[in-house]
């Protein structure tokens, strides 16, 4: 039997010392498989927030559970924004897909993430023991997204929609778009450089984004165009939700005839 | 030691909230926020976590949660009025902070539409003694339009930009057209009499400005033009951050406004040590 309630979505915290937030969609039933929803950092988690929630309510539709959790230092978790470490969030990964499947009682776990939340997902999959990858929109050079959320951290401190006068570069200094960020995630974050797993992976891309080179003609990857282009870098929309209906009707499409 | 606690919660189950509770708390006031626009619980740039820990580690109890259909919260399934919802909604919120913490009245903290809607409920429920409304009801004032207008009048470069502009008749909007955490403005007739009500209730106010809302709010002086000799009360605190951006998108701005909100609640709410009352 299906569940449909409320009660369905269910809000704890988990993992060592209870430190991470999590908020569970069952299903009635006993389930093949279940989806781990990966969020990304800073502004765009906020911003994908309303969209995960709809994908994993349509996944549970459709009698697959899911999880969507927050990184320590994110979200509800515990800790500071400045704490975010990549390697933590990779062991978030890991540690919130067993929780997982404790919970939903299916093994084969499929991993989404929108942006660093798709690539940290990729490469969290063989700790995580994922059975497929679905990634939108990946951070696939690490270096280049560091210099975009530079800029755009600059030209936030000119903006004059949001300042009655423009901010001096200390008032912006080691933050991006919101969130204090430490040395070690801006070097962790540069030095990404995402490359294929051995993992079934759909990548979703509506940024044309996608490398020319091992991305493509690979058994074990798809690279599928999804429109319209997402708004991920225009600092004039960085407050306004990122939706995507055909993201949800692709998503729970694959994960329907995947495994 | 303050451990969060996630529920699920309300006369529907339909709310989640994240409790924080200090172990050792004698605040006999909890601290409830509301959602600012359609951000979810955690606030815009995790305002709202940064907040309630901040005033778990001072001693005071809790809750940030989401609205009816905001967030992760779905819909009660009732009918009701938008107000009506809201103000059932933090009824709620209120009896489990106060089954979790053992408090019995409540400061309502809001950002914008958050504002609102804690004026909302601070205007009809007794529980509430104290709030801090961020970014809430304002007007423009004939003092906003001298302090607005008469700068420009002499400011050559903006004369020679509206006249390209006339030229080359660009009207292609650089903005996002969305409406991004708008409040519905209310009389101000009416919000000042809400206000009064309040302060005649032994309400304690907080009103916290920022210069993200130079459209229509540009000087500490507005305070007292928008709602007059309420803002002079001693029960009424007022602030403009003039340099602040609408949701403190950063660091030192948002340490700032921490610093301010925990400073009116301990003056306001102080915790006294066992064998007195607060």
């Amino acid at each position: 039997m299906m569940i449909t309630s409320l009660e369905a979505e269910l809000p704890f915290y988990f993992g060592e010392d209870a430190e991470l937030f999590g908020l569970f969609h069952a299903v009635g039933g006993p389930a093949r498989r279940a989806v781990l929803l990966c969020p990304p950092l800073g502004q765009d988690h906020i911003r994908c927030h309303r969209l995960y929630r709809q994908l994993a309510n349509a996944l549970a539709g459709e009698g697959v559970p899911a999880l969507r959790f927050d990184y320590y230092g994110t979200g509800d978790s515990a800790g500071d924004s400045a704490d975010v470490d990549w390697s933590r969030c990779v062991a978030d990964i890991a540690t919130a897909a067993d929780e997982l499947r404790r919970r939903s009682g299916a093994d084969r776990v499929i991993a989404f993430g929108a942006r660093l939340g798709g690539s940290m997902a990729s490469a969290a999959a063989t700790d995580a023991r994922f059975a497929g990858l679905v990634i939108w929109d990946p951070v696939f050079d690490g270096a280049s997204y560091v210099s975009r959320l530079d800029a755009m951290q600059s030209a936030l401190r000119q903006d004059k929609q949001r300042f009655m006068r423009p901010r001096s570069a200390a008032d912006v200094a080691e933050q991006w778009l919101g969130f204090a960020t430490s040395e070690r995630l801006r070097r962790q974050v540069g030095e990404l450089r995402l490359a294929p797993t051995a993992v079934p992976t759909l990548v979703l891309d509506s940024l044309d984004g996608v490398p020319d080179s091992g991305w493509r003609d690979r058994g074990d990857t798809q690279v599928r165009r999804l429109e319209p282009p997402a708004p991920w870098d225009d600092l004039n929309r960085l407050e306004v939700a990122i939706l995507s209906h055909p993201l949800i009707q692709t998503v729970t499409g694959h994960v329907r005839v995947a495994a | 030691m303050t451990r969060e606690q996630a529920f699920r919660f309300g006369r529907a189950r339909h709310l989640v909230g994240i409790a924080g509770v200090p172990d050792d708390t004698s605040a006999t006031v909890g601290v409830i926020v509301l959602n600012a626009g359609l951000v979810h619980r955690i606030g815009p740039f995790r305002l709202h976590v940064e907040m309630t820990r901040r005033l778990n580690a001072s001693g005071y109890p809790t809750l940030r949660f989401d609205l009816s259909t905001l967030g992760d919260s779905g819909s009660s399934g009732e009918s009701q009025t938008k107000v009506q919802q809201v103000n059932a909604d933090v009824d709620d919120a209120m009896r489990l902070l106060g089954q979790q913490a053992g408090c019995s009245r409540f400061v309502l903290i809001g950002l914008c539409s958050g504002a609102q809607n804690a004026h909302s409920v601070a205007c009809s429920d007794n529980k509430v003694v104290g709030a801090v409304f961020l970014d809430g009801y304002a007007y423009r004032t004939f003092g906003y339009r001298i302090r607005h207008y008469i700068p420009r009048l002499f400011d050559g470069e903006r004369w020679r930009r509206a006249l390209k502009r006339s030229r080359n008749q660009q009207v292609a909007a650089t903005r996002s057209p969305e409406p991004v955490f708008a409040v519905a403005p209310s009389p101000q007739a009416v919000v000042r009499t809400d206000l009064a009500g309040m302060i005649e209730r032994g309400m304690r106010l907080s009103l916290i400005y920022s210069g993200g809302i130079s459209n229509y709010f540009n000087h500490s002086r507005q305070f007292r033009e928008c709602f007059g000799s309420v803002v002079s009360h001693p029960y009424v605190s007022t602030s403009f951050l003039r340099e602040s951006d609408h949701t403190y998108i950063l660091t030192g701005d948002r340490h700032r406004l921490l610093d301010n909100i925990e400073h009116w609640i301990a003056s306001n709410f102080p915790i006294v040590k066992a064998g007195t009352r607060s």
